[in-house]
């Protein structure tokens, strides 16, 4: 293997994409002038301009070529066991409360980042309100914060609030914090939670784009220096019928479009969507708000399309029961391999819609987390949209069923059935499906570490605990769908049950 | 008398009590003054140079004007205040940082004597503001007014009166028309404001610099020269009103008071602008790795590079971590560069008009910092680093370029024959030094 591989992800990265720089301005030496508008509409360089930088980590530096110096070269990014990192990063995740926000704030924490997050709790309310709850029991913010100080030493400071409804509470919050990355995990994630009835469609996308148009003027605003991890999924896009394949947010240099004896290059336009809920229309809106932030404003961005995740573990909230991160399975939030595990524990056939020939991205918990810090590592340039398929690979739902069946059964000895149910989506059933997703490995030094028969196993050696099992059987009948995409009320009836793969 | 190597820096003014006033036009030509205050443009200054010395002055080398202006507030030559440029490098590496008044190694004349209270107004290189005896608002390059005004409780009056550093450059490509709008704004803000602190502070020296009209050469140079041209009467006119309010300020000076009216360097006509990098890389001297055409990006094997305008520096083996320009090998080298410029020719046209070596040019502790060779162009053109540029030479948005041999300076209640024939700009602190004792 030559040096070049070696190298890690980031070194070669500038000042230009480090949060700490405070852009200065742009001076065009060839006319002795400063470009006042520049400096407040903060225009990118052009070839008659010199962007001049300060470091507000090194002061003593002055003002300088933020080209200058590379991750390598600076003391402050120090090498980690994920790319050189800036030391002491002060990260913000919105959304700390939930599935990834908790599993990422403690992941980081651990890795020595200064951790600070909000939330309102939406999550624990929308699942009360629909009568369910996480199957692996969580605890307070209090009690979640003072464990992880006493476990694992981190100290996370948390303020209670809607980034929505709250902005100038959250606006005071990033001025106190100032943050040099924020994470955004604040939305709510489900089509389904989208597709109940209109005051739900209403709720899910105000929550979701409001509540991130809010955050983006306000970074505007205060840090613009900073980077934005938006969770976005890779469910904006859709599954092309086409069978072109799915890139990564924007066309490849080379995509051309073909029409009438003409030929454009598309290279670097956003590739269309095509959601496939409220909720999803709502993340495309966000996609465009994000990218219009960036244009405008010279913010800069990650736009996360993550496969569906799954798991329950990382060593951080294994550390401890206080630490654990929730896990749902109702069919407003559960994931479908997190639900599938759950239905396996307690002997309900695994629910799969229609054919269950559907292809989807998946990524494990432990996975995604890496490639989280990976990202926050690694920030894009001044001014950049940048988009990566946050996933490890793809199935179809029946076949992930049949994985969760073998190890059930070859691993834990539950015998397991899987049943065909209408499917209350508007989906295709059968569909191509390419998606291209080469940028996390190849840029940022991303291998997938957990297998899917790896991760369902870990999560069957939990989840057969027999307080999560009594939980799972607590709130089984939230499993079989009920909320169908055509407005019907009705629950999704059995079309056959398939096979009973694992009957000795 | 003034030259480089005079030995500590005389203390300007030390029991003085007459007033000083320093008028700086940034980017004026000897001939240009010469030529308007006949024509009757320029009729203060006019008088002026009727009752004073009136002299064409050298600028510093390279003419840029953070150099210039440096070695005319502190009367040293840059081995001594340690600017060579806008733009120098970070030591013992690749980095390039914007050197500013936190790097200039010699205090300028007004902080050497404290008892003197001082008004400062837009001097260039002068930022981030610093505290001293009276106010300092410091000129381009200054990316945030907060950092450029001392004490910062002038800030409030300064927007109030709709200050600003220095014009938007960039209209200048845009629309000439917006361009000349926003030149005038700010220079009658500019006069407002000194007017104000004329007024309303104690103050022995008052220095006020004009930058305005280096933007209008370099945008409009072809209309001073052309009478024809569109906006030549908006040259005459921005001119005029700078005149005018040099007229108001010696006035209000009275005749006791002694004044110094000056530029850090000429203006000319730009015929092409030169990339001496693509020079360097077109004969193998400059290579990058990796296709990027930045500084950090310079191969080992590179054996030189420029940073603006004409400052070349060897890839030497003890100042770079990839150098490999040895000791014994900079002599040759030197040789080989100054000779390859000396021959430059552009549509015929020789390029360089003089090339220095670092020691014909500077003296004093900060040598080494200085850049191996310095060019100095020929009429017409205009030398630039040009990393990223394809081609040696393009023309360019802009109409004017720097010109070296061409400043001047007026002096009144100076004796003329204490004043050079041909002075330089680092003497004019020995210049002010002998007004203020008495002339």
């Amino acid at each position: 293997m030559s040096s070049a591989e070696h190298r890690v992800h980031n070194a070669d990265k500038t000042c230009w994409n480090c949060p700490a720089i405070d852009l200065a301005g742009k001076v065009d030496f060839r006319a002795c002038g400063q470009s006042t508008e520049a400096f407040e509409k903060r225009e990118p360089a052009g070839s008659d301009g010199q962007i001049m930088a300060e470091c507000k980590r090194r002061p003593e530096l002055g003002v300088y070529d933020p080209m200058s110096i590379t991750f390598a070269d600076c003391p402050e990014w120090v090498e980690g066991p994920y790319g050189y990192m800036l030391d002491g990063m002060r990260v913000l995740i919105l959304g700390m409360d939930g599935y990834l926000g908790w599993t990422l704030a403690l992941k980081l924490s651990r890795l020595g980042y200064k951790v600070s997050g909000v939330d309102n709790y939406s999550r624990r309310a929308w699942l009360a309100e629909r009568g369910g709850h996480t199957v692996v029991p969580i605890y307070r913010m209090t009690d979640r914060l003072h464990a992880a100080s006493e476990v694992l030493g981190a100290n996370i400071n948390f303020r209670k609030l809607d980034i929505y409804r709250e902005r100038d509470r959250l606006a005071g919050f990033i001025d106190e914090v100032k943050p040099e990355a924020i994470i955004h995990y604040a939305e709510c994630p489900s089509a389904p939670y989208s597709m109940i009835d209109l005051d739900h469609a209403i709720f899910v996308q105000e929550n979701n784009v409001l509540g991130t148009l809010g955050v983006l003027f306000t970074m505007r605003d205060l840090v613009p220096e900073t980077s934005i991890v938006k969770l976005g999924t890779m469910g904006e896009y859709g599954a092309p019928l086409t069978g072109r394949p799915i890139f990564e947010g924007l066309f490849p240099a080379d995509a051309v479009l073909r029409w009438d004896d003409r030929e454009w290059s598309l290279g670097g336009e956003l590739t269309p969507r095509d959601p496939v809920s409220f909720y999803h229309v709502s993340k495309v809106q966000d996609t465009f708000n994000v990218y219009e932030a960036c244009k405008y404003w010279w913010l800069r961005s990650y736009d996360v399309m993550q496969g569906v995740i799954y798991g329950v573990h990382t060593d951080e909230v294994a550390a401890d029961p206080r630490l654990r991160t929730r896990l749902d399975i109702d069919e407003w939030f559960g994931t479908v391999i997190n639900r599938f595990v759950a239905q396996a524990v307690v002997g309900f056939p695994l629910t799969v819609y229609g054919a269950g020939e559907q292809v989807r991205a998946f990524i494990a918990l432990e996975d995604a987390m890496e490639c989280m810090v990976r990202l926050i590592n690694s920030p894009p340039e001044p001014g950049q949209y940048s988009v990566v398929n946050q996933m490890s690979g793809y199935y179809s739902v029946m076949s992930l069923a049949r994985t969760v069946a073998r190890v059930a059964k070859e691993g834990f000895g539950i015998p397991v059935a899987i049943q065909r149910l209408e499917n209350p989506r508007v989906e295709a059933d059968r569909h191509p499906y390419e998606p291209i997703y080469d940028r996390l490995p190849s840029e940022f030094g991303f291998e997938p570490k957990h297998t899917l028969e790896d991760v369902v196993y870990k999560m069957l050696e939990l989840l057969t605990r027999p307080e999560i099992k009594a939980r799972i059987e607590e709130k089984k009948h939230l499993i079989r769908p009920s909320t169908w995409w055509s407005g019907v009320k009705k629950e999704a009836g059995t079309l056959e049950v398939l096979e009973r793969i694992n009957d000795a | 008398m003034f030259g480089p190597d005079a030995g500590d820096p005389p203390v300007i003014g030390n029991g003085s009590d007459r007033r000083l006033l320093v008028v700086g036009l940034d980017g004026i030509p000897y001939r240009l003054i010469a030529a308007m205050t006949a024509k009757g443009v320029m009729p203060n200054l006019r008088d002026l140079v009727s009752v004073g010395c009136f002299r064409q002055m050298s600028s510093s080398i390279p003419e840029v004007s953070c150099v210039s202006w440096s070695s005319i507030i502190t009367g040293e030559n840059p081995g001594e205040h340690g600017i060579f440029g806008f733009t120098d490098l970070m030591p013992g590496g690749y980095g390039v940082r914007f050197p500013n008044y936190t790097s200039l190694a010699v205090p300028p004349f007004w902080e050497r004597d404290p008892d003197r209270a001082a008004v400062i107004v837009n001097v260039p290189s002068t930022y981030p503001a610093r505290p001293m005896n009276g106010v300092h608002i410091a000129g381009f390059v200054a990316p945030n007014l907060d950092k450029a005004v001392y004490p910062a409780d002038l800030l409030p009056m300064l927007r109030e009166l709709g200050y600003r550093i220095d014009v938007d450059s960039q209209l200048g490509h845009s629309s000439i028309g917006l361009f000349l709008e926003d030149l005038n704004g700010a220079l009658e803000a500019r006069i407002r404001v000194a007017e104000r602190f004329w007024d309303g502070r104690a103050w022995s020296t008052f220095m006020l610099v004009f930058t305005g009209t280096d933007r209008l050469g370099h945008f409009l140079w072809d209309a001073y020269e052309d009478e024809d041209h569109p906006h030549h009467g908006a040259f005459l006119e921005h001119l005029s009103r700078v005149d005018e309010a040099i007229g108001r300020f010696v006035d209000r000076l009275g005749d006791r008071g002694a004044v110094v009216v000056l530029s850090d360097h000429g203006f000319e006509r730009l015929h092409a602008e030169i990339a001496v990098n693509a020079v360097l890389a077109k004969h193998g001297y400059l290579r990058f790795s990796e296709g990027r055409t930045h500084l950090t990006a310079i191969t080992g094997d590179s054996v030189a590079f420029a940073l603006d305008p004409g400052r070349i520096y060897l890839h030497h083996e003890r100042r770079f971590p990839r150098g490999g320009v040895s000791h014994e090998d900079v002599d040759r080298v030197t040789d080989e560069l100054a000779a390859l410029f000396a021959e430059l020719k552009v549509e015929g046209q020789r390029v360089v008009r003089s090339i220095h070596r670092k020691e014909e040019l500077y003296r004093g502790p900060l040598l080494d910092a200085a850049p191996d060779l310095v060019l100095v162009a020929d009429e017409g053109f205009n030398l630039k680093a040009g990393f990223k540029a394809t081609s040696i030479a393009t023309r360019g948005p802009f109409a004017g370029k720097h010109s070296q041999p061409d400043a001047f300076l007026i002096a009144r209640g100076a004796e003329d024959g204490a004043i050079p024939a041909r002075p330089d700009v680092v003497d004019v602190v020995g210049i002010i030094e002998h007004m203020l004792q008495g002339g």
